[in-house]
């Protein structure tokens, strides 16, 4: 008796379940399907003049639909254009970038956010106060800066300067962050005998990893991604970030656009890639600072 | 509940792991890269030579001229043109500038010597030096304020109205002589449902400039271009007024999508014979399909006023030699190599573009038939100005875009439309 209750079960759970649950509405599908195609079409149009030659192009315009599949753009991207290299130089510097500018913005945050110093509050809306000033009106300073620091043209002054434009929105980030741990934590650390730097070391940097995560994926993209430094403080090809390196791809007089779009789909990689890694801390440090 | 959270976090956990382990091996592959790069730019002695040539077979012939030059060593730098032009003053004015460096001859070079930022390169141009048999014209154009040379032009190239040989065949139409016959074959190819003119003017709102230039050198003649540019005229004028009339009856004939195009797109409706003429420079070409670019043929703008001089535009290309470089000797010897007859010969040949020689000892037996044309086309103006932006300066171009684009767009606001532009312009010549 019991066996086939048991057994009957499985099969008509289903149904029942399907009964049960209230229809979903399928309007969000209706609306959501051609809003996402809408989305994507530029970059399948990117995907489709990548595909094409030259010739192709030029005959029937940018806007045409394939008809052949020619890797032409991708051979000149990565033969001519260096992409392995300005790839190599992207990631040099983001990597470097990212690691900088969050180590110093977690040690700044705890102790203006842990410690009774003086101005602090003046000392982080002045970081702060940076990151609001157009970076345009700081390229002719940086350069000059950079010329006289005999540091020019190289991927280190790059870093620096993505460090140091990062740093003051990283910092208030994880000020607000650190300021709401629960001070319980802190006494109990202390009783135990924990100093400054062991409290940061084992109970501030663990607990701020939620925090950490999303700028370390919003910072990888804004980094991997800047041109306009790039331009600014690098004159030798050879280092030039994949950014600069595309926008070398654009001729004086003419675009073979096909290589070009074949530079931006591999551009794009590493930062989809980072994405969809960090697809949670994406969604959650675009609401940092929302859930006070 | 919990369950399902431990994997989620897990799958989170590997995924991060293998991120971390892949930028690993990529920072690696970085160290082994960028050391490669800073060995070059810092090795003692040689020169650096910093261009904004991107265009692929122009580039490919620069980069065979300096692998091909045994006197010394040079670090070629390509620069997108327009970051280029962003950061010339930064380049000339570095403590460690580039040698020699790639732009344009006349205003543009002159202001940058007026500030001490470029190397005399007078030394080239006497005795047997390569700029020494160039033209009156090119060394007055490649002069400072003082008359010291202090640019080395290598190439130019001209502009003229394309148009292909088999289309026109095919429409039954011959080129104009006169602008009566040129504003008639617009009309005839009008009515065939074929857009007569050509042009791109979106992204590209400088070539509306070469229209206006045109007309200005033919109805008003180059003296009076060159004075306007210059600031010695109003935009107000009446003479400049009877220009803009006169481009207003070319406004039907232009392509309807001429303000989404630039011009490079311009010239697909060209490839698929949707339009006939195309106002623009010899590096056209580029914009064909290759199979198409043998069928290319041009003609001068036809005489509207025969009391002016004729003139055509010729923008000249070539080097300059920043100031502060610290390596002056080895820099001349460079220039003298890149502008020698040999040289300028292969960079014709491979550049595969419609440059000219500025060099009167290249053999052009060898060049294109419309290269020969254009060295003709050249050879029978009286007089030769470069390009609005050249003649003028960058800034004053950004006031005849704005100006020209409005104008092709409500053409009857003409009188605002030049009040506006001139007092624009005023602002630039202080």
């Amino acid at each position: 008796m019991t066996t086939t209750t048991t057994s009957s079960r499985p099969a008509r759970a289903p149904q029942v379940r399907r009964r049960r649950r209230p229809a979903r509405s399928p309007w969000l599908h209706v609306a959501m399907v051609p809003l996402s195609l809408l989305w994507i079409s530029p970059i399948v149009f990117v995907g489709f003049v990548s595909i094409r030659s030259f010739d192709d192009i030029a005959a029937r315009g940018i806007g045409a639909l394939p008809t052949s599949i020619s890797f032409e753009g991708f051979i000149t991207a990565f033969e001519g254009g260096g992409l392995w290299r300005a790839l190599g130089n992207s990631i040099a510097v983001t990597a470097g970038g990212v690691f900088l500018s969050l180590a110093l913005s977690a040690v700044a945050a705890y102790a203006l956010s842990r410690f009774e110093i003086p101005l602090r509050k003046t000392i982080l809306l002045t970081m702060l106060a940076g990151n609001l000033l157009p970076p345009q009106i700081l390229l002719v300073p940086v350069s000059a800066i950079t010329d006289s620091l005999g540091i020019y043209d190289t991927l280190f002054a790059l870093t620096i300067v993505q460090v140091g434009f990062g740093i003051g929105f990283y910092t208030f980030v994880l000020y607000g962050f650190m300021r709401n741990l629960p001070d319980e934590v802190f006494e109990a650390a202390r009783i135990d005998g924990a100093g400054a730097g062991k409290i940061f070391w084992a109970i501030v940097l663990p607990l701020s990893r939620p925090s950490m995560a999303a700028l370390g994926a919003l910072s990888t993209t804004w980094i991997f991604n800047d041109l306009i430094w790039a331009m600014t403080v690098l004159r030798t090809e050879d280092k030039f970030p994949i950014t600069a390196q595309l926008l070398n791809m654009m001729g004086g007089f003419g675009s073979s656009w096909n290589v070009i779009a074949a530079g931006a789909l591999v551009a794009a990689i590493p930062t989809a890639v980072v994405f969809f890694i960090f697809q949670k801390q994406f969604v959650s440090g675009l609401l940092v600072g929302t859930d006070k | 509940m919990n369950h399902s959270q431990t994997t989620v976090s897990r799958r989170n956990l590997l995924l991060g792991t293998g991120a971390l382990g892949l930028s690993g091996i990529l920072a690696g592959c970085v160290g082994g890269g960028s050391g490669g790069g800073s060995q070059n730019g810092g090795g003692g002695g040689g020169i650096t030579f910093q261009n904004s040539i991107q265009d692929t077979s122009p580039r490919a012939a620069l980069e065979h001229l300096v692998s091909e030059y045994d006197d010394g060593d040079v670090t070629m730098n390509s620069v997108a043109t327009e970051q280029f032009r962003a950061q010339l003053t930064n380049y000339l004015r570095s403590n460690n500038p580039p040698d020699v460096l790639t732009w344009y001859a006349g205003s543009v070079a002159r202001n940058y010597a007026r500030e001490g930022l470029l190397l005399d390169v007078s030394s080239l141009w006497e005795g047997d030096g390569a700029c020494a048999n160039f033209s009156d014209a090119l060394r007055s154009l490649s002069s400072d304020d003082d008359g010291n040379q202090i640019f080395v032009p290598t190439q130019y190239y001209w502009w003229s109205v394309f148009y292909k040989k088999s289309a026109f065949e095919e429409w039954g139409v011959e080129p104009p002589s006169t602008w009566d016959e040129f504003h008639a074959l617009c009309e005839d190819l009008s009515g065939q449902g074929v857009i007569p003119l050509a042009n791109g003017i979106g992204p590209t709102p400088w070539m509306a400039s070469g229209w206006f230039d045109y007309l200005n050198l033919r109805i008003n003649g180059p003296e009076y271009h060159r004075e306007l540019l210059a600031g010695e005229h109003s935009f107000t004028d009446q003479e400049v007024v009877d220009v803009m009339e006169e481009y207003g009856r070319l406004i039907p004939y232009f392509d309807p999508n001429m303000t989404s195009y630039d011009n490079q797109e311009a010239v697909t409706p060209m490839a698929n014979n949707e339009a006939a003429m195309y106002l623009v420079g010899a590096f056209v070409t580029e914009y064909f399909p290759e199979d198409q670019r043998d069928d290319l043929d041009f003609f001068s703008v036809p005489v509207i006023n025969d009391s002016v001089p004729t003139a055509e535009e010729a923008p000249t290309d070539g080097y300059f030699a920043a100031a502060r470089g610290n390596n002056h000797e080895e820099t001349l010897a460079f220039l003298d190599y890149m502008a020698s007859a040999e040289s300028q010969e292969t960079f014709i040949e491979m550049s595969d573009s419609g440059y000219l020689p500025t060099s009167p000892d290249v053999d052009t037996s060898d060049f294109s038939p419309l290269v020969q044309k254009g060295i003709q086309l050249l050879e029978e103006t009286e007089e030769i100005t470069q390009f609005f932006n050249r003649d003028g300066s960058d800034a004053l171009q950004a006031t005849a875009d704005d100006a020209l684009t409005r104008f092709l767009a409500e053409p009857e606001s003409l009188t605002q439309i030049l009040e506006d532009w001139q007092r624009a312009a005023e602002g630039t010549f202080d």
